[in-house]
């Protein structure tokens, strides 16, 4: 196990340098085709050259590899590493440091994956295994239509409606009926409040959480339907356990390998429904930042917040595998 | 319950679940406590955008900085809400000398900043010299270079843009601290609406400590204005507390200040209004209707008409119809400004028709543009006698990313297709700014401008070029720039303005660009506020009038 | 059913063997009526897309900007579904945005099966170094997200002028999703690769001498296909979903060409101004379509994968 983890480990590594420096050539032709951004610093105004350049230099950006295209710009890059390996993660466009940004973003975005992650492994496992284990009937094809149709709706048409249709008048209702000090008026918000965080974050995560649900309740179901199916159940079965124990100790616990397998991939896809949620609802998080510096052509924000998202990601799907052993008997690591 | 109780024994796939209710849990209690106070301070709920990235004065030039610097600096001078008059605020007096070269600052006394140094000349002189510094970066450097000694102050850069030797000189030759409180300015050549700019932010004093360590006061303002900055958390809030040895009088009732940070522009807080969280908002388009037909809140409306203008350019750098008058008179009566406003922005923009504000600064009138009315027949009568549209081409129309300017682009060119049957595809340019500052369109492209200081000069000074093809349009006139020389030396602001006004005939006439559309300000507010006014020439709500009763 | 409980694969027959897990599989799709809604309802787009004019004679181009926001006059009227918030048709707008659409998630779809089936078959058979790279690339690119990489990629062509007509105005959007919607596949032939490599047959075919490319394409290859084949429905309503949402942030499809992502985005501002028809129309479009082939997927999954079938 410990020489797997650490293989394991070592090629994350590697993933990782190879994503950053994917991400360093996609962002310096950016700069390259699309010209400097410190052009956009002077916005509608007519800036001399002499200014530009200084500007540039305050960017960082004022390598001549900039200007030319094509020039893979490998000396800041390398550079950069080498802040990175000591710990510093340099400064967005305007000098404000990464570290500080992700400081003030991240949390605001993990408590969002929190609530969307508790939202699916609740409604996956509860409708997955209801849905699978009376197969077939009204409930089963309920929740199959039901989660379906969620998972249609496109989430932003979801968050929009809500937001401006919904929230208000549960937000007003929740005031007069339990009082201004009470908890549900902060649930109901209709914007993120950085005072009251959790409160104001959970409708957005269960609303995204909502959206992505469908994958996790067909996956369930489909685990436990082959778990039914399987020998050990059968075994399990004629050696006159009782139907609780069968289905809690042997389909759920089967079931739930894939399942842990799934949050791991849709780490990454959550962060897109994050970009979404977080501009909607206006809570300050990665998402929004990251977006906001690709637009920018902010090199520096991008690389820095996407080599810790990066990490995150890996560190995720490491503890997956893990998880996996220890979950599923039959998966050993050499 | 079955299903619970498997959550319990399936330990690992729970871990996350766990872990996070219980957080949730641990996040929620402590804060429950401390909230509402009856007696507590006043405070006024305000919004501005995510992207403020600074608060020192030289470097600050969007409508969030500039709206917060608004209240943590007094300005050498401020303009009257009503006429946009400048009357002297900090300053004693501003005096020329007899052919506008010279002025004389006098500094009232005993001011100070919130940290005790003095407000005296030297704290302008500093200010303005750190910010002239083109070695600096700062955005509002440009605006020095009326006062002698800007150009040595600059780098020099060779052919490819790199810089090759710093700028020679650290201070403007032509600042002058006579006395303690006087400072006297010198410039390039005269200007006779000197005094109107200096109420601007980038002319703002600051203290000796601020430049001492420029990163943190950009962060932490130390002003000399009524409110000083407690505490930004940058991205999403920002708070001032009223300053307390305050020495002037323009100071409002109010305590504190607490701006929110949208992400997604100035409509975003309108829900937040509504659940009573925001004191001032606007609804997003779709929702004016709604909110005008509500009696209860539109007792609670102002409005004004705004003074910044979008407007239409085209490539003059390149080959095209576009470089033939009569094809951009053509476009230009093509497009149905009234029925495109009143649909997309039911009503919120007044459609343009000239290219200096009407009303709004001096020398602003209606009508200037005389081709801007949506006339179909005259529009195709032009497009003949400029020879046409090559057939097979699309008109390519540029613009960022913006999605109510993508929704309004594409109602102008729906108009255009529609008149003249010119077939069009938007560009729509995340790095907008860059590519229109580096010539890269070809055709017509969506340009905006945004005044710094109430005069007219302000809205036509950028269309000097210096040389043909040069600029965003690659437009170039030299009786036009002549005409601004000529307007610059006059004698007084009101001959100045009416030569402005002569130049603005000429724009008139050569019609390098169309102006589509005004900005429109107007915001509603919560039943606890009174006296709400918008500046008539930021249209932004006017936070030091603005009274606040205790809820 | 009862090879359910023989865990041991069928072996494929030779060539004339596909008829027969097919005609089983299409013969279990038949008898169940969801499938047959579905599936009709999918056939009703695709007319749609093929024949625009069947349902409407007004251009979709045409967009009086004084007539905006007319709500919906029933059949018989200038425009039975109203006009939006530019003043054109609802109902031309949706009729020609279904091509585009459609096209973008068959194209997308299409071309990462290919380049997912390719790279998993070489990398399950071949192992060694040509694995390694196959599955460090999987890796790099499911770690970078999926709109964080289009919008960067689609900044870097956003000047490149590629035309209008229907296949270039989809062309970026498709690129991108292209560049980051191969892998799944990749995964999953990669696996059944794995497990199909060592069959008997396969080792058999091997000792007799068999090409490398014939036991690819003759052995390996229709072992795979099933699971990556119950994954195409679920998939182009994936692509259609994230057509809608690049629409929702401004990088996908580029106005004034028109998709139901488009639509449904521009109409959302418009649900409490008024006018909710020009928001439900695609909305319903998008949602029915989406539904149709989810329903589909889920049938072709239980006909092809006999195990979980009762």
């Amino acid at each position: 196990m410990g020489r797997y983890i650490f293989r394991r480990v070592l090629q994350a590594v590697g993933t990782l340098l190879l994503v950053m420096l994917l991400l360093h050539l996609l962002t310096t032709v950016a700069i390259q085709l699309n010209g400097n951004p410190a052009q956009a610093f002077f916005g509608d105004k007519v800036a001399s050259p002499a200014q530009i350049a200084v500007v540039e230099q305050r960017f960082n950006l004022d390598d001549p590899c900039f200007d030319q295209v094509g020039n893979p710009c490998l000396g800041p890059f390398v550079e950069r590493l080498g802040q990175y390996a000591q710990g510093d993660f340099g400064t967005n466009l305007r000098g404000r440091e990464v570290s500080d940004i992700v400081a003030t973003a991240a949390p605001n975005t993990l408590r969002l994956f929190c609530v969307v992650l508790v939202t699916w492994l609740a409604l996956g496992m509860v409708l997955g295994s209801v849905a699978a284990r009376w197969r077939g009937s009204p409930g089963d094809h309920g929740i199959r239509l039901t989660s379906v149709l969620i998972d249609a709706f496109p989430v932003f048409v979801l968050l929009i409606v809500y937001r401006y249709v919904v929230a208000v008048p549960l937000s007003r209702w929740a005031e007069e009926t339990f009082g201004e000090d009470s908890w549900p008026p902060y649930w109901f918000k209709p914007s993120f409040d950085p005072e009251h965080p959790w409160a104001t974050v959970l409708v957005p995560g269960i609303l995204l959480g909502l959206a992505g649900s469908a994958a996790f309740i067909r996956l369930v179901r489909a685990g436990q339907l082959e778990s039914y199916q399987g020998d050990h159940v059968r075994t399990a079965r004629s050696k006159g356990l009782g139907e609780r124990h069968v289905v809690v100790h042997h389909v759920v616990r089967n079931s739930s390998v894939p399942v842990v397998t799934a949050v791991g991939l849709t780490f990454t896809e959550a962060l897109g429904g994050a970009v979404i949620t977080e501009g909607l609802m206006n809570i300050y998080g990665m998402g929004g930042v990251l977006w906001g510096a690709v637009r920018d052509d902010d090199v520096g924000l991008v690389l820095g917040i996407v080599t810790l998202l990066a990490a995150v990601t890996v560190v995720v799907m490491i503890v997956v595998d893990i998880a996996y052993a220890l979950l599923d008997p039959r998966i050993r690591y050499e | 319950m079955t299903h619970a109780r498997a959550g319990r024994r399936a330990p690992l796939a729970t871990v996350a679940a766990c872990a996070a209710v219980a957080l949730a849990l641990a996040g929620c209690t402590p804060s429950q406590t401390a909230d509402d106070d009856a007696e507590g301070p006043v405070t006024l709920e305000t919004w501005i955008s995510q992207d403020m990235e600074t608060l020192f004065p030289g470097d600050a030039g969007a409508y969030d900085n500039i709206s917060v610097l608004d209240v943590v600096y007094d300005g050498l001078v401020r303009y009257d809400p009503e006429t946009t008059e400048p009357y002297n605020y900090v300053a004693e007096s501003i005096e020329p000398n007899d052919d506008n070269t010279v002025w004389t600052i006098k500094i009232k006394p005993d001011l100070t900043f919130q940290n005790g140094e003095p407000v005296d000349a030297e704290a302008f002189a500093r200010a303005w010299n750190y910010t002239a510094d083109g070695d600096n970066g700062l955005y509002s450097g440009y605006f020095f270079s009326i006062i002698q000694g800007y150009d040595e102050m600059q780098p020099e850069t060779d052919d490819d843009g790199e810089i090759v030797k710093e700028g020679a000189a650290d201070e403007l030759s032509g600042l002058n601290v006579v006395d303690p409180l006087t400072l006297e300015v010198t410039l390039n050549s005269p200007f006779a609406g000197f005094a109107t700019m200096l109420g601007y932010t980038g002319f703002f004093p600051v203290a000796q400590e601020c430049l001492d360590d420029v990163e943190k006061c950009a962060l932490e303002p130390i002003g000399n204005g009524p409110f000083r900055v407690t505490e930004w958390s940058q991205g999403q809030e920002l708070t001032a507390e009223r300053w307390a040895d305050y020495p002037l009088d323009e100071t409002p009732e109010y305590d504190t200040i607490h701006w929110t940070e949208y992400a997604t522009g100035e409509t975003a807080g309108w829900a937040d209004f509504k659940t009573g969280d925001l004191d001032l908002s606007f609804p997003p388009t779709a929702e004016v209707e709604a909110a005008k037909n509500d009696p209860e809140l539109a007792e609670r409306y102002i409005e004004r008409p705004g003074a910044a203008l979008t407007y239409l350019g085209f490539s003059g750098y390149t080959e095209g119809p576009w470089n033939d008058k009569e094809f951009r008179k053509a476009i230009s009566m093509a497009i149905d400004r009234e029925g495109i406003i009143g649909s997309l922005g039911s009503g919120q923009a007044t459609p343009a028709d000239s290219w200096v504000v009407p009303g709004g600064v001096p020398g602003g009138e209606a009508g200037t543009c005389e081709w801007c009315v949506f006339d179909p027949e005259a529009a195709k009568a032009a497009l003949e006698k400029a020879g046409g549209w090559p057939e097979g081409e699309k008109l390519q129309i540029s613009l960022g990313d913006d999605e109510a300017e993508v929704e309004y682009f594409t109602a102008i060119g729906n108009s255009i297709e529609e008149v003249l049957g010119i077939p069009y595809e938007l560009n729509i340019d995340p790095d907008y700014f860059t590519t229109r500052a580096e010539q890269g369109y070809d055709g017509m492209f969506r340009n905006n401008w945004f005044p710094d200081y109430p005069l007219n000069e302000n809205y036509l000074s950028f269309y000097a070029s210096g040389e043909p093809g040069a600029g965003h349009w690659g437009w170039y006139s030299e009786e036009f720039e002549d005409k601004l020389d000529e307007a610059a030396r006059a004698g007084s602001l009101d001959e100045s303005v009416a030569l402005y006004q002569e130049a603005e005939a000429i724009l008139a006439e050569e019609f390098p660009t169309i102006p589509f559309r005004w900005s429109f300000s107007a915001t509603y507010y919560s039943e606890r506020l009174d006296n709400v006014i918008l500046n008539p020439f930021s249209g932004a709500p006017i936070l030091r009038e603005i009274e606040v009763s205790a809820s | 059913m009862s090879d359910a409980a023989t865990p041991t694969p069928t072996v494929p027959r030779g060539s004339g063997a596909s008829s027969s897990p097919v005609a089983d599989a299409w013969r279990t799709l038949r008898r169940r009526p969801d499938t047959i809604a579905a599936a009709a309802v999918l056939v009703f787009f695709a007319v749609m897309a093929a024949f625009p004019r069947l349902f409407t004679d007004t251009s979709p181009r045409s967009c009086p900007i004084r007539e905006a926001r007319t709500a919906p006059q029933g059949w018989g009227g200038e425009h039975p579904l109203g006009t939006d918030a530019l003043g054109c048709d609802v109902l031309a707008t949706m009729v020609h945005g279904v091509r585009p659409s459609l096209l973008l998630a068959i194209v997308v779809v299409g071309v990462s099966l290919v380049i997912g089936v390719t790279l998993g078959l070489l990398a399950g058979y071949y192992l060694g170094w040509v694995d390694y790279l196959v599955s460090r690339t999987v890796e790099v690119f499911l770690v970078i997200p999926l709109l964080l990489a289009a919008l960067l990629v689609l900044s870097l062509f956003k000047g490149v002028d590629l035309g209008a007509g229907t296949f270039d105005v989809i062309l970026l959007p498709a690129v991108v999703l292209i560049l980051f919607g191969w892998m799944p596949y990749a995964r999953y032939v990669r696996a059944a690769t794995l497990e199909a490599k060592n069959l008997d047959y396969v080792t058999a075919a091997r000792s007799l001498g068999a090409s490398d490319l014939r036991i690819m394409g003759r052995h390996v290859l229709p072992n795979a296909i099933g699971t990556v084949t119950a994954l195409l429905p679920t998939s182009v309503a994936g692509v259609i979903s994230a057509e809608a949402v690049l629409s929702f942030l401004g990088i996908g499809v580029r106005p004034p060409a028109t998709s139901w992502g488009i639509q449904i985005e521009q109409g959302s501002q418009w649900v409490l101004g008024g006018s909710p028809h020009v928001l439900l129309a695609p909305l319903i479009c998008l949602v029915a379509t989406v539904l149709a082939l989810v329903v589909l997927g889920d049938a072709l999954r239980d006909a092809l994968d006999p195990r979980l079938s009762s």
